[in-house]
């Protein structure tokens, strides 16, 4: 008997997804759309390809939270303060980012721990992948458009926490929060989302961008989590290695996604993502319709 | 954010029974859950722990609202 997936598979997969859950394109869309393209007997509802997509989730989670340790440090160390004293302190810009971050992961938790299998089942295929590919391309392009304010020289410069924690409001955090819960639609792109929401409530692109990691952190983080048992349980049998190797490949290109993206838009938008989605869910949907 | 003390009993009462909800959750299975709580399905032997996770999330979030709720008076939200 064959392993259900190879370690090449593994491989190219975990390099994807590596690169894709940071860039605002969709990783689950080119998880189900790369192995269709590719020919391989992959599909999305597969317990195995499930339960490797664990391992990578996994691998990305730990490598957003090391990335940005010194703010998670900083950010618990608040919410500790807050928890004490009963109350977000005057200025206290990490306890305040801490509660953002908070009520912003809680509606699209829910809604994840409610609504993704029924989901998954719903728009398990390619050619609806591809096609929500170009509505997460559209959407970009729209965030840029309604942008509450344009990109301004010194964006980069100054404490980013500080910025962050003073232009969201609560009621702003939540909706920012639960629009990642359209990600749960293979296609439709999780930091995509979360850029975009910061965008329309004030934020410059690369405030846009470090909230939405450090958003997608926790929610990732434990939705692997909570389903880390399939990994070492029987439904890991003959995916544990391969899920290894792609665990690796994801975490080695997450950080260099990660990286290169805070660089990226110091000066950049979300422009060239949305044209990019836009041009591959046109290219594919084409393919899987001849 | 400005406190209102008197949404600290409610904050609580609904806290607890979101956590009860929870245990009901992990405790059932889909086939004997009270039939009003979603995810009831007659004859299931489907443990939904998802959805007593949800509410375990939420029960411990109101305990959290209501915890800051009891915090000194004074405004810290702009």
């Amino acid at each position: 008997m064959h392993d259900p997936i190879s370690y090449f598979q593994a491989l190219v997969l975990g390099l994807v997804q590596g690169v894709a859950e940071p860039f605002p394109v969709s990783s689950l869309g080119h998880a189900v759309i790369l192995p269709r393209l590719l020919g391989w007997n992959i599909h999305q509802n597969d317990q195995f390809f499930l339960t490797f997509l664990v391992a990578t989730h996994l691998a990305t989670a730990i490598v957003l939270f090391f990335f940005f340790l010194r703010d998670w440090m900083r950010i618990l160390r608040g919410l500790g303060r807050s928890l004490r004293d009963r109350e977000i302190g005057q200025g206290d810009v990490d306890a305040r980012l801490g509660w953002l971050l908070v009520v912003g992961t809680i509606p699209a938790g829910l809604l994840g721990l409610v609504l993704e299998h029924a989901l998954r089942t719903l728009f398990a295929s390619a050619a609806s992948a591809a096609a929500f590919l170009i509505l997460n391309g559209i959407l970009l392009l729209l965030f840029e458009r309604w942008r509450k304010r344009a990109p301004a020289v010194g964006d980069e410069l100054g404490d980013h926490d500080a910025h962050m924690a003073q232009t969201l409001t609560f009621r702003q955090a939540v909706a920012v929060g639960t629009a990642q819960a359209a990600a749960l639609i293979p296609g439709i792109s999780r930091s995509g989302m979360t850029m975009g929401g910061g965008l329309l409530v004030g934020l410059s692109n690369e405030d846009a961008a470090r909230y939405g990691f450090l958003l997608a952190t926790p929610i990732i983080g434990a939705a692997a989590l909570l389903k880390l048992p399939d990994l070492f349980g029987s439904a890991g049998d003959g995916v544990r290695g391969p899920a290894l190797v792609g665990a690796l490949a994801a975490a080695l290109t997450t950080y260099f996604a990660v990286k290169f993206l805070l660089r990226f838009f110091e000066t950049n938008r979300l422009t060239p993502f949305g044209i990019y989605c836009i041009a591959a869910g046109s290219i594919c949907t084409l393919i899987f319709a001849f | 954010m400005t406190k209102n003390r008197k949404l600290i009993p409610p904050a609580i009462v609904l806290g607890v029974l979101l956590i009860v909800v929870a245990i009901v959750y992990f405790v059932d299975n889909a086939g004997a859950l009270p039939s009003f709580f979603p995810g009831h399905q007659a004859g299931s032997t489907h443990h939904h722990a998802k959805h007593g996770i949800a509410a375990l999330l939420l029960g411990l979030g109101c305990f959290v609202f209501a915890w800051f709720q009891s915090g000194p008076a004074r405004p810290a939200d702009a």
